[in-house]
Parts: structure tokens; C-alpha cells; sequence
């Protein structure tokens, strides 16, 4: 949990939304190669896969009734090489399996082989090009592109997750502490810090910028959790089948807490959300927010529910909520 | 909601005499009466062993070397513990020396409806908040126990076997405390010492965050959400929580005392004359007044025209125990004389079969034929027919004996 009067978890939010904060952001990583491998990865995602070397989506992939099993970052590595970066590796690699048979495709699970830092904020972009070996000020988002720091050979991709610029450097694993040091080394300068509240940069900093984690999407539609503008009906997909007949019925949410409330100690995620003492949702989760100084959550809704500005109760003690304009809770 | 389209989902024991018992109360009713035998056997060890510190230190130790005993070797990535990293989602980014203790226990928290939350979940310290404890009837030992299996859930993930953090139970509910509180601090950062087993009840270094009883909760997210969500976003049931807690319930809270206590008394058959003793007299104490007689009617369902001296009602009782305890059994005999129930007894006492404990025979024999003295009346007895077999059953019928106890 995050409380408002914790100062180490402030001064992590702080550090990503004014300097620079880095942390260790190892995710699972499948390389999926082939020259099916577009093809395949482009059916079991709703948004196009770009076949441009360096170039990566955002996509959703999703189940037979289309609901979202996982939110991957697919990036083109070269010619047929692809990297599926997720949270959730074991269990997208069924659906590669499903529809992998007579295919020239294979894949290998590198989550043991590449480790990852993400460098997150304002000045990120100086911070690294002081250590890089080319300079990357004219990187575009959802880029990635090879680059060194001294001897060290990296990747660079430009993405995170928490809302501000920010890059994530890959290197192997077993490279990762070389790296670490290299960029405590770097960070006085930039006002710098590594982050130590995994709350802060798993939860706080992306839910304040609207950025939720699969889990809060669990049994939604794209649509339903705000991720219509990735789906790409006009190509076929895995789940599209259902989706066109699905008519929305819930929606992802943000919600805020009472003012009056201190803290949220008694809403775990799966927590009822009432309306007038009656269950039209669940909880997602709760989280403090450090920038905007509020006590913040996404929750899944009955859509007549969803309109901004609904009073609802979440948790065993309802503590009064309110539905907010935008699941983003900052621009 | 309707009743008519959730019929197929909603489960419940039903007593001998047709009333249903839903399914979050027998989960409550099964899991507090283990902690009820635990409370036993903790008075039990309180005789063997006079000595707090000695009986504390070494149940401690026992818990610890249980747990540790779950992995052969010193790999703080083999398969046992990486299936952990798994069945858990912990991400590649995490720190797992320290995280998947905390996890693992706050996993474990909420299936044994400990009720709380973790308050802080950081590479250098975590706190967990329980407001619930349905052990929290058995004592302070059983408190610096807990301790002991913590620290090897942290060993278990450190490099060497050896964990980094100071461990404390900075507060109790089985020593009168409002909340119980579980803190573990990096000693690289705090500076403090490694502790030993009577050394695990310190206040941490950091301050804590004390939830107001206006914020905490009446049950664990098991029973008020069905389902117990991880940090992560994994899932596990009511009903997975509910078979996990009835299996390994039995492990923690009732072998790790029984092993510790055959350490402390070398004698088999004192230590079974003096379990006898305890559990007796709890089971005299289980209903000695009117009000928990007239209670038991009602949660049973017991007819009005069945007399209060009537074998059946103690009959159905240990039934709807073992039931809600998903142990299997079945009434061979239900008349008012005698009630007999049938239980394989590889099934009374293996609740967790890798594990059986004899024990479970001795002190529910015991404690039930004191109870059966106070529901019903001294002229009735328990006892079990057939122990070791296949066919065992327990029968409340009437019994002499000039040297009952």
C-alpha cells in the first residue's frame, strides 16, 4: 500500500515526474522467429504488427471470447526476428502454439538471457546521451535501436511506463549490474535516483497517467477497457469473431476517494463497488497518487455506471468513491 | 441477486437434520476448531515444558526447519521455489530475496482467513497488518512460531540460504494486541544484528502504519471476495483456500507442536496421559452452560421434540465437524441410544496425507467424550471402535467405567 505521509515512495514519484528515476524493469521477453512470424504474431494481436526493423506496438492479445488475456509491447528485432515483451510469458506461448502448426515459426523464452532497466522522466533523454555513444535525441517513440555505453553494447527503446519520456535500456543478464552501476554512476548530475518502492512504479506513476496493468482489464474487451483505437477490425485476429458480435457491458474506470478518507487500507483488489449499497463492479485496485496528492483506483463497472461524476461506495466499509472524468488522472 | 440462477453455485453441509450450514461458515467453523486443538496442545506443551523460553525457542525451531525442509539444497532458484515464482507471477523486475517471503506469507494469511493487508512492499522492508486471527485463541508461543516459519520463507529465497532481513512480530493478537504485525527490515540498511529464535518480537526500526479500526476488515478477501488476488493479479478461489487451509492447517498449527513436543517429553505414554487430561477437561468446558447447549440446537437444527439427552445430537455435531472439516464419513447408527460414524481412519488422521497424525484420534476421543458428559449427560461416552483400520467408527453411546476419567 501507499500512504501520502511515505517519503521514500514520494521522493520516487517525484524523481520520474521532475529529473529521472530508474529502476530494474526485467520483464519476460519471447523472441519469436520465422518467416511466419509476422504473420502469426500479427494474428494473435488486434493492432498491426509493424515489420519495420526497430519499430515496436502496443497491442492487446485476446481469448476466444475476446476478452484481453495479455498487453505485450511486440517490436520488430530484424528481417523475421521479433520480441514479444510481456509480464505474462508462459501464458501467451499457447496461443503461439495454437496457431503455430505448419508454419515456418518458432520461439525461445530470453527472459533468463536479457535483463532491462527503465530510465523514466524529464530529463532522461540528457542523462543517457551523457552515457551513450550516439546520441539519441532524434529516437521516436516506440523505437528501439542499438547503441553502447562505453564498451557495453545496449538497446535502446524508447517507452515506460509511467507516463513521462522515458527509455528502456536491454542488455544480457548477466550484464545488468555493469549497467546498474553505470547509471548510479551517472545520476548525481541529473538528480537521479533509483527507485526503491515497486508500488510506486508498477502501480502509483502509470494508474495516475490512465496506464493500467493486464490485470485490471481481466475478463474486459479492448473496448471495454479503453483500448478500442488498438484493435484493427479490418485485418482478421484471434477473438475478432466474438468481438463483433460482443456488445460492451462494463467499463474500466477510474475512481477517486473521498476526500475526507485517509486511506484505503480495507479495499483489496476484487472489492465490491456499490451503488447505493447495491454490487455493479469490482475494485482493480486502490493506490495513492504522489503528484496529484489523492487516493486514486481503477475499478470495472456496470456501464451505467461509468458516467464521471457517479458516487459509488467501494470495499467491506463502502467507502464513498466517485467516478472521474478520465481514467487518467493526469495530463 | 436471484436465487434461482446461481442454485448450481452455492454450496453448503448439510447437519443430520437437513439444516445447511453456507459455505463460508464452515470454512469458519472447520478452520477455528483446528486452531481449538491447537490451543490444546500449546496448554499441553505449557506442562511439559514450564520454561517459556525454552518451549518457544523450540517450537520456533521446529517451524523453521520444516519449512526450510521443503527445498533439498541451497539454490535459491530450484525448481521448488521457482514454481513459487510461477504460480505467483512474480515479475522478473522483483527483488525476489525479499518479495516472494512476503508474498508467499501474505498468500498463506489470507487462505487461513487471517484478514489484513501489506502496508509497505519495498526491497528493504516489508509489513504486513493482520486484523483477524482465528489462532488467536492459542497463545504467545504460537506468535514467535509464526516467526520461525517466516525467516525460512525468507532463507529459502537468499543467496546461501541465509536471509538478509531482521524479522519481527512487532505485534500480536494472541498476546492482546489489536492488530498482529509481521515487519522485516534489511539489516544492511538498518544495521541491526541477525536474530535468534526469542528475538523475533523487537519493535522494527522504521515506524509502523496502524490501520483505525474504522479501516480494517471483518474477514479475509477469501470470504469477501471469493477469490484471494496477489500483488501480481493471481488468483486463487474460496474453494482452492478452503481445501489448502484443511489440509495444511493440520501441518503448521498441529504437527510442528506435536514434533517439538516429543523433543521435550521422552516418555510416549506420559505425553498421551496428559494429552488425555487436556483435551478431556476442554471438551467438559465445550458445553457447560445452557446458552452453548440451546446454541448448538439451533446451528444444528435439532427438532424440538428431540429430548436433550439424546446420543444423536453429539452425533451430529462430530459429523458436521468433520464435514465442514471435508473429512469423509457417514452415520452407520442414529437412534437415540447410539449414533455411530463411519470414517476410514487413514482419512481422520491424514487431513494432510503426507502427514497423518495419530494424535487426532487420541485427543478427539478424549475431548469429545468429556464434551458428550456436559451436552448430553455423564451417562454417555465416545469413543472409537476399529482405530488403524478402514472401519473405524466413532460411537456416542453409554458407557460405566469406575475409573472414567
Amino acid at each position: 500500500m501507499l500512504f501520502r505521509e511515505d517519503k521514500t515512495a514520494r521522493a520516487d514519484a517525484e524523481a520520474v515526474r521532475k529529473n529521472v528515476g530508474w529502476y530494474c524493469w526485467t520483464h519476460d521477453l519471447v523472441e519469436v522467429r520465422g518467416t511466419d512470424a509476422h504473420e502469426l504474431l500479427d494474428y494473435i494481436c488486434v493492432n498491426n504488427i509493424s515489420d519495420t526493423v526497430g519499430v515496436s506496438k502496443y497491442t492487446t492479445m485476446l481469448n476466444d471470447e475476446g476478452k484481453i488475456l495479455d498487453d505485450t509491447i511486440v517490436t520488430c528485432m530484424a528481417e523475421n526476428v521479433y520480441w514479444v515483451s510481456t509480464l505474462y510469458g508462459p501464458k501467451f506461448q499457447p496461443l503461439l502454439k495454437q496457431y503455430a502448426e505448419g508454419k515456418d515459426v518458432e520461439w525461445e523464452d530470453l527472459t533468463e538471457v536479457i535483463g532491462m532497466y527503465a530510465v523514466q522522466g524529464p530529463k532522461s533523454l540528457d542523462m543517457l546521451n551523457s552515457m551513450l555513444e550516439t546520441p539519441i535525441d532524434d529516437m521516436k517513440r516506440f523505437r528501439m535501436a542499438d547503441n553502447k555505453i562505453g564498451d557495453l553494447p545496449v538497446r535502446i527503446h524508447r517507452s515506460g511506463f509511467t507516463g513521462e519520456n522515458g527509455y528502456e535500456v536491454y542488455v544480457k543478464r548477466e550484464e545488468l549490474p555493469q549497467l546498474h552501476d553505470l547509471l548510479a554512476e551517472a545520476s548525481p548530475k541529473f538528480d537521479a535516483r533509483e527507485l526503491e518502492t515497486l508500488e510506486v512504479y508498477v502501480r502509483s506513476l502509470p494508474m495516475e497517467k490512465g496506464m493500467a496493468l493486464k490485470q485490471d482489464m481481466a475478463g474486459l474487451t479492448p473496448s471495454e477497457a479503453g483500448l478500442g483505437w488498438s484493435v484493427h477490425m479490418d485485418k482478421d485476429f484471434h477473438g475478432k469473431e466474438a468481438l463483433e458480435t460482443y456488445e460492451d457491458q462494463y467499463k474500466l474506470v477510474g475512481i477517486v476517494l473521498d476526500e475526507g478518507r485517509e486511506s484505503y487500507e480495507d479495499i483489496a483488489q476484487n472489492e465490491p463497488i456499490c451503488h447505493k449499497g447495491v454490487q455493479c463492479g469490482i475494485v482493480r485496485q486502490m493506490i495513492y497518487g504522489y503528484t496529484i496528492d489523492k487516493n486514486i483506483g481503477f475499478a470495472i463497472v456496470d456501464k451505467k455506471f461509468a458516467e464521471p461524476g457517479t458516487l459509488l461506495t467501494a470495499g467491506p466499509n463502502f467507502a464513498k468513491v466517485t467516478v472521474a472524468e478520465d481514467k487518467k488522472f493526469l495530463d | 441477486m436471484a436465487l434461482k440462477p446461481v442454485v448450481p453455485e452455492y454450496k453448503a453441509v448439510e447437519t443430520a437434520w437437513g439444516k445447511l450450514i453456507n459455505q463460508k461458515d464452515a470454512y469458519k467453523f472447520g478452520v477455528r476448531h483446528i486452531a481449538a486443538f491447537s490451543a490444546n496442545l500449546f496448554q499441553l506443551m505449557r506442562i511439559i515444558e514450564p520454561d517459556w523460553e525454552k518451549r518457544t525457542a523450540a517450537i520456533s525451531e521446529t517451524a523453521y526447519g520444516f519449512n526450510m525442509a521443503a527445498c533439498a539444497g541451497d539454490d535459491p532458484d530450484d525448481p521448488y521455489i521457482r514454481a513459487y515464482y510461477d504460480e505467483w507471477n512474480i515479475p522478473e523486475f522483483c527483488e525476489k530475496s525479499a518479495w516472494l517471503g512476503a508474498i508467499w506469507g501474505d498468500s498463506g494469511d489470507e487462505y487461513e482467513d487471517m484478514a489484513g493487508r501489506v502496508i509497505q512492499f519495498t526491497r528493504n522492508r516489508v509489513e504486513k497488518e493482520l486484523d483477524t486471527c482465528p489462532w488467536d485463541i492459542v497463545g504467545s508461543e504460537m506468535c514467535n512460531m509464526t516467526t520461525g516459519m517466516f525467516t525460512a520463507n525468507f532463507d529459502l529465497t537468499a543467496v546461501g540460504r541465509q536471509n538478509e532481513v531482521c524479522l519481527n512480530m512487532c505485534e500480536a493478537r494472541g498476546c492482546g494486541d489489536r492488530h498482529c504485525r509481521v515487519v522485516a527490515e534489511r539489516r544492511d540498511v538498518t544495521g541491526l544484528d541477525k536474530q535468534d529464535w526469542l528475538h523475533h518480537r523487537e519493535q522494527p526500526q522504521f515506524p509502523v502504519h496502524n490501520t483505525p479500526e474504522e479501516r480494517t476488515v471483518k474477514e479475509g478477501q477469501i470470504l469477501r471476495n471469493g477469490k484471494y488476488t496477489n500483488a501480481f493479479g493471481e488468483e486463487k478461489s474460496f474453494d482452492w483456500a478452503y481445501n489448502w487451509v484443511m489440509a495444511m492447517g493440520w501441518v503448521w498449527s498441529i504437527q510442528f507442536p506435536l514434533v517439538a513436543m516429543g523433543d521435550m517429553c521422552d516418555d510416549d505414554d506420559e505425553f498421551e496421559r496428559l494429552l488425555k487430561i487436556v483435551f478431556s477437561i476442554a471438551g467438559k468446558n465445550e458445553f457447560i452452560d445452557f446458552s452453548s447447549y440451546e446454541g448448538l440446537r439451533d446451528f444444528l437444527g435439532v427438532p424440538h421434540d428431540i429430548d436433550k439427552v439424546d446420543s444423536r445430537i453429539m452425533g451430529s455435531y462430530i459429523k458436521t465437524l468433520l464435514d465442514c472439516q471435508l473429512v469423509p464419513c457417514e452415520f452407520t447408527a442414529f437412534e437415540k441410544d447410539e449414533t455411530r460414524i463411519h470414517c476410514d481412519c487413514d482419512d481422520f488422521v491424514g487431513r494432510y496425507e503426507m502427514a497423518p497424525l495419530d494424535e487426532l484420534v487420541v485427543g478427539y476421543e478424549a475431548q469429545w467424550n468429556g464434551a458428550v458428559k456436559t451436552l448430553l449427560s455423564p451417562e454417555f461416552s465416545v469413543w472409537f471402535e476399529g482405530v488403524d483400520t478402514e472401519d473405524m467408527e466413532i460411537v456416542i453411546g453409554k458407557k460405566i467405567d469406575n475409573r472414567m476419567m
